[in-house]
């Protein structure tokens, strides 16, 4: 369990460092043929293109001092 | 401990000059909350299964009433400084102790976990009192909106926590502590012992996977 969040983890933020016209292989060799785990990671990854500000923010009713 | 952190937690650490600032409070219930959070603590370190949620409990008892009375003093529509108080509660409840790195873990994790509940609430009483109409609509339609859709988000984000939690325990936590209880990326660093490139890392990690189950769900 512990072990599985740590490779979703890594492999999610080794992905952000390639080029989008390499992260198809590089997802291909990181996931080494687990489908699950690379569906997971590439839903990640465009849920990570649209973050904008999201929680970057104070939540409402809550402000930095 | 990181010692980037040091002055944040000497600041921390200095009861004198945030007790002047409070002495509304009696000395003897603070003294009991104090040695109760201490007894908790300890009792967490030894392993009783119960612990957590007393401490829980604790912390929140404590914040609730800290911010209870700053929101006496001031204007209506006011918003809650969360930072500030998850400090605050720490020095009240165990600040002066000198408790242990783990000590600090427990409590900052159980604070934001308050703090979190606290605003939660905050959010679904205005949604009920809008629902209720007691909401001055004809002035305010616009910004009620605007108002609205922040807090529906907050409470979708709520959920999808919880599931980050039963996946990832870590980086739940690690939301909790930026988030609801506004630390920063050092001082969420200190608090879980991981470096701040690790911080920064799981923090996107999360704000990703949050959003994304928020669009599932």
């Amino acid at each position: 369990m512990k072990g599985d969040s740590d490779r979703e983890i890594a492999i999610f933020t080794e992905a952000l460092k390639v080029s989008h016209r390499e992260r198809a292989s590089f997802l291909e060799r990181a996931c080494g043929g687990d489908e699950d785990l690379r569906c997971k990671v590439e839903a990640l990854l465009k849920a990570h293109s649209r973050l904008g500000n999201f929680l970057e923010e104070p939540p409402p009713g809550a402000s930095l001092d | 401990m990181d010692r980037s952190l040091a002055p944040a937690f000497d600041q921390l650490q200095n009861p004198n000059g945030a007790r002047d600032a409070h002495e509304l409070y009696s000395a003897p219930r603070l003294m009991d909350n104090m040695s109760d959070a201490t007894v908790t603590l300890a009792a967490i370190e030894a392993g009783d299964p119960k612990a957590a949620e007393q401490l829980l409990v604790l912390v929140y008892d404590e914040l609730r009433r800290l911010a209870a009375s700053k929101l006496a003093l001031e204007a209506p529509g006011q918003t809650l400084q969360p930072t500030a108080l998850v400090h605050e509660a720490w020095i009240r409840l165990v600040g002066d102790r000198y408790p242990s790195f783990k000590d600090r873990t427990h409590f900052f994790c159980a604070a934001a976990e308050a703090m979190r509940h606290i605003l939660i609430d905050r959010a679904r009483q205005k949604k009920t009192k809008r629902h209720g109409g007691d909401y001055l609509r004809v002035d305010f339609e616009e910004l009620d909106l605007a108002a609205s859709s922040a807090d529906d988000q907050l409470l979708a984000v709520n959920e999808a926590l919880d599931k980050l939690a039963l996946e990832h325990p870590v980086q739940a936590d690690l939301v909790k502590l930026r988030y609801f209880a506004g630390l920063t990326n050092e001082e969420v660093s200190g608090v879980l012992g991981i470096s701040v490139s690790t911080v920064k890392n799981y923090w996107t990690f999360s704000r990703a996977w949050l959003l994304n189950e928020i669009k599932l769900g």
